[in-house]
């Protein structure tokens, strides 16, 4: 039962991948441990944190709650997916002027889900931005400087 | 001394140096330490929270492909604290019986997590059930039975009473008894903990990477436990994920994956899931205080006297048991910054069929601001008069530091009533009170607490160890950038980034040329590591007090190199020059390839190379933060749901270093207070079964339950170096205080006040149902 492969491939970040994975495997395992993009971190296994956050063709969702061999056929994209060749997205630098980490832990999934939220809206309303980042569980910084950078990078698009 | 540069960094509002690479998914957590062979640990844990085991079959597991070995307390016969006092301590893997839900019995090690999970499902271990312990007050009176055959229920007991105390009580003429009860939480770091261990082939020393607060500790407590000497043994800090305390502990499950890694001779890797951390991360705020007060006509209080509870769990944390921190502390600094001349206190803390109690941010203060505060408000609604009012009256007051308290704790100078009124100043209280009126009258419920806190922190001991001191050590490279090393755990705080602005404005360099260390016990000295408040004071001293050094070598070097007296060397911008004479000046790097290329050119009497390690002890043995929390909450009485809707703080934690980060902690703080005063509880029901075990049952504040947080800053400094003191924890020990306050003051029409922790919607029907 338990360590059959099956093979299938996977676009992140632009790229193919050609993996042997195990049907069971989460996508943030597999991302993780078979792509090697560490930066997307596992909270709660449970659906509720948020850190695990990636986009599944441009939306939010929970890396730990979906097996690899789902994102087959889909668009997969990472914090390593949204940081430019050199230094930083315009959302990433508004995170680091309004100091809006300490830890880091659930920062990257922080940052894919409030650059759905520009995509898809590029002004929000501070309301909608902590209506939108809900489901991201900080523990370190109260949220405040988290609100704010989101709220400086508006309408500036993804950079790069 | 200190000399003054241009510009200053500290006291600036510089971006962290750490953020690109958290920014980026670039940064390294426990997670992502991975080599080849590396293998996996899940552990079986006790299902039930008390009982004997009988039997442990695990041929099954063995069995399964992708398994190496699975092993129980007779492969690795380690017990954690077996110190005298306690009389217990807890096995690393189970040993004959099991005493809290959660507890680690058997640990399966395979190729990878999802096959060490498989085989851990096939261990069948046979129990045979015991009464649990579970309610604290019967368990003091060793009820339903000793949880320990061997041990009193009742671990840790301790009475402290104030000369003339039954006098002076006996004589007020008002008295007030409220019992008061903090419920079971703890940090929820967001990275879980986790261990890694392998051995260096070529050397056969043992790395160890740990999600800890304190690299040098936990190496010391892997040592003891596996008997290695320490010059064997390495420990490396990867990025924390969130501490609070909680990571300061040395656990069950470190020491199984150090253990197996020598044993088998292969790096072995353990990462909690969340079901673990609720239920092995130690926890927290057990605790329940009765208490009396009295005071007289003026609402000046005169004597407080509390007994204090804590369940302390099954075990004492190794090493450091979260009940005795947290009642030995808050009976000493439970009358917070008023002046109250008596106090009485009495301390029993039990064992009992839970979680060991360990640290959690704020340990004792959430605990004793809750208390403390909420006697105020107690004795203001008593006597009809203003709360504020009646903090003004019993204010410890400017003239009278360095103030002793009741307890006898010395607190250095403090803003208490300065930052009282900087923050009714924020939060606009005199028309706060009439808008109030306004709104009671539509059958809206709007309330504000006010949370004055002192925030005892660099102690010399803490759940951090008793180290009480730092130490830093500078290397300027032949480049001359520099290298600097601390004995630090950071786990979010800015370490890299606020001891660098120190270090810039010691040595003259741009912080960019700047390196901060931490985290290593190969790389760093010897040092107490994170916890208590201690790394800004004790850590940024230890950083002036080499880079003093250092700056002392460099203007040696200047001054002999550029012909000129030492007394005319300015430092900075990466130059040293003559006062006045710009022109004469050198790089700091040409200094650097003299001292490491061209030594010939070293001054007489001077060593080869630019090296120096500082230590820092302070001279008190605690410097006491303090400020302001007031929070305004609506309540609404028909579902019993609690909005914080605004907040101010004065803050004053004396020189600050970087006051963005010092806002995010307090942020932090808020946040975690606002959970603990209506959110977060670890609830046990009568099996001794831990009945929140997952995000969706123990809740976090999110981005909506927390509001806009204004801050204020007023700077008392210390009189150790920098004037620095710490500051991580007052947030979160006054925040529950403010948000429960407020909860009472809106609710005064219906007469009750809070006195558990969290605030339920329950409880809040019940207080409006009962009035």
């Amino acid at each position: 039962m338990a360590d059959e492969r099956v093979e299938v491939v996977l676009r992140v970040n632009g790229r193919d991948h050609r993996l042997e994975v195990s049907p069971r495997w989460t996508l943030s395992d597999v991302l993780r441990h078979q792509v090697g993009l560490t930066g997307t971190h596992v909270g709660c296994e449970q659906g509720v944190c948020g850190a695990c956050t990636v986009l599944l063709d441009g939306e939010p969702v929970r890396s730990c709650l979906i097996f690899g061999v789902q994102a087959e056929g889909h668009n997969v994209t990472t914090v390593e997916g949204i940081t430019p060749e050199s230094g930083l997205s315009p959302l990433q630098e508004a995170f680091r002027k309004h100091h809006a980490l300490q830890c880091g832990y659930c920062t990257p999934g922080m940052l894919l889900t409030a650059q759905a939220l520009l995509d898809r809206e590029p002004n929000p309303s501070e309301e909608t931005i902590r209506e939108a980042l809900t489901g991201n569980l900080c523990r370190c910084t109260g949220y405040q400087f988290i609100v704010d950078a989101v709220m400086a990078a508006r309408g500036q698009g993804r950079g790069a | 001394m200190a000399e003054v540069l241009r510009p200053q960094m500290m006291g600036a509002r510089v971006s962290r140096v750490e953020d690109p690479r958290l920014l980026s998914g670039q940064a390294r957590f426990l997670d992502d330490i991975q080599v080849p062979g590396m293998l996996e640990v899940a552990f079986v844990r006790s299902p039930h929270a008390a009982a004997k085991i009988v039997a442990i079959d695990a041929d099954a597991a063995r069995r399964l492909p992708g398994v190496y070995a699975v092993i129980t307390h007779q492969e690795c016969p380690i017990v954690l604290w077996n110190q005298e006092s306690y009389k217990v301590g807890q096995p690393a893997l189970a040993d004959g019986d099991v005493a809290y839900v959660g507890q680690p019995v058997v640990a399966v090690i395979a190729e990878n997590r999802y096959i060490a999970e498989d085989a851990a499902e096939l261990v069948r271990v046979e129990y045979q059930t015991l009464t649990p312990v579970w309610d604290m007050r019967d368990a003091i009176h060793e009820k339903p039975r000793r949880v320990h055959e061997q041990a009193e229920n009742v671990f840790f007991q301790k009475s402290r009473q104030t000369p003339g105390f039954d006098e002076a009580f006996a004589a007020a003429p008002h008295h007030l008894k409220a019992s008061f009860r903090t419920n079971r939480q703890t940090a929820v770091t967001m990275e879980p903990r986790g261990t890694a261990a392998m051995l260096d082939a070529a050397s056969g020393r043992l790395t160890v990477y740990a999600s800890t607060q304190s690299p040098h500790r936990m190496r010391e407590d892997i040592c003891t436990l596996l008997d290695i000497p320490e010059h064997l043994v390495r420990v490396i800090v990867p990025e924390v994920g969130g501490g609070f305390g909680m990571k300061a502990t040395c656990y069950p499950e470190d020491v199984v994956v150090a253990h197996a890694a020598v044993k088998y001779r292969k790096p072995v890797k353990w990462i909690s899931d969340r079901l673990e951390s609720l239920e092995s991360d130690v926890h927290a705020r057990d605790d329940i205080h009765d208490v009396e007060v009295a005071f007289d006509d003026d609402g000046k209080i005169i004597a407080i006297k509390d007994h204090l509870m804590a369940d302390g769990g099954a075990y004492p944390a190794y090493p450091w048991s979260g009940a005795e921190g947290e009642t030995g502390l808050a009976a000493r600094v439970l009358t917070g910054p008023y002046d109250i001349p008596y106090l009485a206190t009495e301390i029993d803390c039990t064992y009992s069929n839970k979680t060991p109690l360990g640290a959690y941010r704020g340990v004792w203060g959430p605990i004793a601001s809750f208390i403390q505060e909420g006697l105020v408000d107690r004795v203001a609604r008593h006597l009809k008069l203003d709360p504020a009012d009646v903090r003004r009256r019993n204010m410890i007051r400017k003239e009278q530091f360095p103030y002793r308290n009741a307890a006898r704790m010395i607190y250095d100078e403090g803003s208490y009533l300065e930052s009282m009124e900087e923050a009714l100043k924020l939060i606009g209280y005199e028309d706060f009170r009439h808008r109030q009126a306004q709104l009671r009258q539509q059958g809206r419920y709007v309330g504000v607490g006010i949370s004055v806190f002192v925030e005892p922190t660099a102690m010399a001991s803490s759940e951090a160890g008793e180290v009480g001191y730092e130490s830093c050590t500078i290397r300027i490279e032949p480049s001359g950038r520099v290298t600097a090393a601390l004995g630090l755990g950071p786990s979010g705080q800015g370490h890299e980034t606020t001891m660098a602005q120190i270090l810039s404005d010691q040595l003259g360099v741009p912080l960019e040329d700047i390196v901060v260390l931490h985290g290593d016990t190969d790389s760093a000295p010897y040092g107490g590591g994170t916890g208590g408040s201690r790394s800004g004071p004790i850590g940024g001293g230890a950083a002036l007090v080499a880079g003093r050094q250092m700056r002392e070598k460099l203007i040696k070097y200047a001054a002999h190199l550029l012909e000129a007296s030492e007394d005319d060397i300015e430092l900075g911008d990466g130059k040293a020059w003559v006062t006045g004479v710009p022109d004469r000046s050198l790089t700091i790097r040409t200094i650097a390839q003299t001292a490491y290329l061209d030594v010939s050119k070293i001054p007489e009497g001077m060593p080869i190379g630019l090296e120096v390690t500082g230590r820092y002890l302070p001279k008190r043995p605690v410097t006491f933060s303090n400020g302001t929390h007031i929070a305004e909450v609506e309540v609404d009485v028909h579902t019993g749901v609690v909005k914080v809707t605004r907040y101010a703080v004065a803050n004053d934690c004396g020189r600050v270093i970087n006051p963005t980060i010092v806002e995010g902690q307090i942020h932090g703080g808020v946040a975690q207070g606002i959970g603990a005063a209506v959110l977060e509880a670890l609830r046990y029901d009568e099996d001794g079964q831990l009945v929140t075990t997952s995000l969706l049952d123990y809740l976090l504040p999110e981005s909506t339950d927390v509001p806009r947080i204004q801050v204020q800053h007023i700077e008392t400094p210390s009189d150790g170096e920098g004037g620095i003191k710490g500051m991580a924890e007052g947030s979160l020990i006054a925040a529950p205080a403010a948000v429960a306050c407020a909860i009472s003051d809106a609710l005064a029409p219906f007469g009750g006040m809070v006195d558990t922790l969290p605030v339920t919607p329950e409880m809040v029907l019940k207080m409006v149902q009962n009035s």
